[in-house]
């Protein structure tokens, strides 16, 4: 366990860097997040966090990767919902990454 | 050539780990774009009704997680109508678009897929 | 394109013997292992339901556990070890186990 010291507030995070109190997100968050993973987010990476924390609302459980492109693809349309935009956004691993900068539980099922 | 699976779910959702476990098979089953279909049977029905609140029971909310199927690659999805009626539960009671299947068709949709798995 | 159907649980504490008797087709096959070996008890409800199966459906039971619950098994039921149940397995399109 370590934590993110982000404007005054502590924040506490796995040993994996995933927020332990899903709650704890914000933008600024995300950001410092973000910069601990060498990641400057820009327009098109917030658009897909917010994405996801809508997934995350309405489903309960983060995304693999198969279900974060079809996901991304029927919201945002096929230009953004492919793997190539969203490996791209997010390092080459986009369901793991974004959905540690989203505040979101690690995906179960990303092997 | 991936082979395809058939996934019985059986149990009710909120006692027992079943139902769950049920789940979490398809969810990685998606993850490797496996062709898969999930039929609920007996008390998996349940599983199915709309507006189930698990928050009163301490259960993470399996139902919200049904309705991502699609989005992992769970194109087909069964009840069997036999369960329902026997339960009382009618088809516009449902939180999960199904397919109902009478006795025939049940029998006919196993041998569509190379494996079963019956939870 | 059959099915190897196995239960193991008493077919008195719930319904998994009567909804597999609705799912079996003619070529597919019934196991009985474990506690589902009560289903061959003369006179009982489970009995009764087995002759439901669909003609032509195989039955077999697994000899220990019929054995060992003193219990007998009529004609139309095969008596197998567990190196008869693997190659059972194999002779089957898929094995769909009960759990």
């Amino acid at each position: 366990m370590s934590e993110l010291h982000v404007d005054g507030r502590t924040v506490p995070v796995d040993e994996e860097g995933f927020l332990v109190e899903l709650s704890d997100w914000s933008e600024a968050v995300a950001c410092v997040l973000a910069e601990r993973e060498g990641l400057v987010l820009e327009a098109e990476h917030w658009e897909v966090l917010h994405l996801l924390r809508r997934f995350y609302a309405e489903f309960q459980l983060s995304p693999a990767t198969r279900p974060l492109i079809r996901y991304t693809a029927q919201q945002l349309g096929p230009d953004k919902g492919n793997s190539l935009h969203l490996n791209r956004l997010f390092k080459g691993t986009p369901a793991k990454l974004a959905a540690k900068l989203a505040g979101l539980p690690k995906p179960s099922n990303c092997l | 050539m991936a082979r395809s699976l058939l996934l019985i779910a059986r149990q009710a959702p909120w006692s027992g780990l079943a139902a769950r476990e049920a789940l979490d098979i398809v969810l990685a089953g998606g993850a490797f774009d496996l062709p898969m279909a999930m039929l609920f049977l007996d008390d998996g029905v349940f599983q199915l009704a709309a507006a189930q609140q698990p928050a009163a029971v301490q259960q993470k909310d399996l139902t919200a997680n049904l309705q991502a199927l699609q989005l992992f690659g769970v194109e087909e999805l069964y009840a069997a109508g036999r369960s329902l009626r026997e339960r009382g539960l009618a088809e516009d009671a449902l939180g999960l678009p199904v397919r109902l299947l009478d006795d025939a068709e049940l029998t006919a949709l196993l041998d569509r897929f190379d494996e079963v798995i019956t939870l | 394109m059959a099915t190897l159907h196995v239960l193991s649980h008493s077919p008195f504490a719930d319904s998994r013997l009567d909804s597999c008797l609705v799912l079996m087709s003619v070529r597919d096959g019934l196991l009985l292992s474990g506690d589902a070996v009560y289903a061959l008890q003369p006179g009982s409800a489970p009995h009764a339901a087995l002759r439901t199966r669909p003609a032509g459906a195989r039955l077999y039971a697994l000899e220990e556990d019929v054995r060992a619950r003193a219990l007998s098994a009529g004609d139309d039921v095969e008596l197998i070890d567990y190196p008869r149940f693997v190659e059972l397995a194999g002779e089957f399109d898929r094995v769909n186990s009960w759990l």
